[in-house]
């Protein structure tokens, strides 16, 4: 494999040798993404901070012996996270009598003049409703910012299966929300 | 590298409206079609609703105590070689050990149990805004560790 560029990489040896500052360091570039990565996978707030707790740990633990080139570090830590979500939502599912519906809801939303705390709060309704493998797929891309090649690698899958996951998740939330996009949002312009 | 609506549909419909999420080797092409066509223009527009959808959902922010937790599981998780000797003392001092242990006060606060997690908040951003410096390699050092 070729080896990889890892903006992390020096961090992740002083964390390894017991710096503190750089453990601080590595909480604050590292924490926010993986708690944003658990709560939108899972859609609750306490069980993604287990999760990123979880995942923070097993990086502490990771770090004196990661071996640089092989990966980036940010890659592996949202494995490690991805993997503890996909763990809860499995154990959700053993414990729920009633599957979590593979089709998110398409009918209209009741009200359209919703403020913008509401606005915020039916896009995550409906991306929790999302089958798990597409909001995976748009919650790396979109939320995470991961390249479409480091996502697909994350996902085990090729470049064109993950495109066909954000097309249909992000079809499907178009469908769900299309009561409150226009007057939901300000549409920016020249991005 | 050319690129049709077809395709450019396509990545709109995946990636969204801004090319930096795309994939890197058509941005270019698709920089130009979106010159040439203005029915590019409108793909983009129509994703842009989705995108700013998207990025009204809250973003969590981490609390105080959940950085504390974690930064007490990393204390607890046998970092480097200092830690081993020193513990809990050299991470809950940090960089502000040295200045606070001259006012006397920066050791009862490091032992004691009864420091509540607010207050310890407090100590991990305060430290935060010292210059960094390890205390544990100078602490080491000057007991022969």
């Amino acid at each position: 494999m070729a080896k990889t560029a890892d903006p992390d990489e020096d961090l992740v040896k002083r964390v390894g040798a017991g710096d503190p500052a750089a453990v601080q360091a590595m909480v604050a570039r590292k924490l926010p993404r993986m708690l944003s990565l658990a709560q939108r996978m899972l859609g609750d707030a306490a069980e993604a901070e287990d999760v990123a707790q979880e995942a923070m740990l097993r990086a502490w633990k990771q770090a004196p012996r990661w071996t640089p080139g092989q990966a980036r570090f940010d890659t592996w830590l949202h494995r490690v996270a991805l993997n503890l979500c996909y763990d809860r939502l499995r154990r959700r599912r053993e414990i729920a009598t009633d599957v979590m519906p593979d089709q998110i809801d398409d009918g209209p939303t009741p009200d359209r003049g919703l403020l913008a705390a509401e606005t915020g709060a039916q896009v995550e309704a409906a991306l929790s409703r999302l089958p798990p493998r597409q909001r995976e797929a748009i919650v790396l891309c979109h939320y995470q910012e991961l390249g479409n090649i480091e996502a697909a690698a994350l996902m085990e899958i090729s470049v064109e299966a993950l495109e066909s996951l954000l097309s249909r998740g992000r079809r499907a939330l178009r469908t769900a929300l299309a009561d409150i996009a226009p007057q939901g949002v300000v549409k920016v312009a020249g991005r | 590298m050319t690129m049709d609506l077809e395709r450019f549909e396509h990545l709109a419909g995946a990636y969204g409206a801004d090319l930096r999420r795309w994939p890197e080797a058509e941005r270019e092409a698709a920089r130009l079609l979106l010159a040439a066509d203005p029915r590019a223009g409108l793909v983009l527009g129509e994703a842009d609703v989705l995108d700013a959808l998207l990025d009204a959902a809250p973003r969590p922010a981490p609390s105080h105590v959940l950085r504390e937790r974690i930064i007490a599981d990393a204390a607890g998780a046998r970092l480097g070689r200092t830690r081993r000797l020193w513990g809990p003392i050299a991470w809950a001092s940090g960089a502000g050990w040295a200045a606070a242990a001259c006012a006397g006060v920066a050791f009862g606060m490091v032992l004691t149990s009864q420091m509540t997690a607010e207050i310890r908040a407090d100590t991990v951003l305060y430290q935060a805004s010292l210059t960094a410096t390890d205390d544990a390699e100078i602490l080491a050092a000057g007991l022969g560790g």
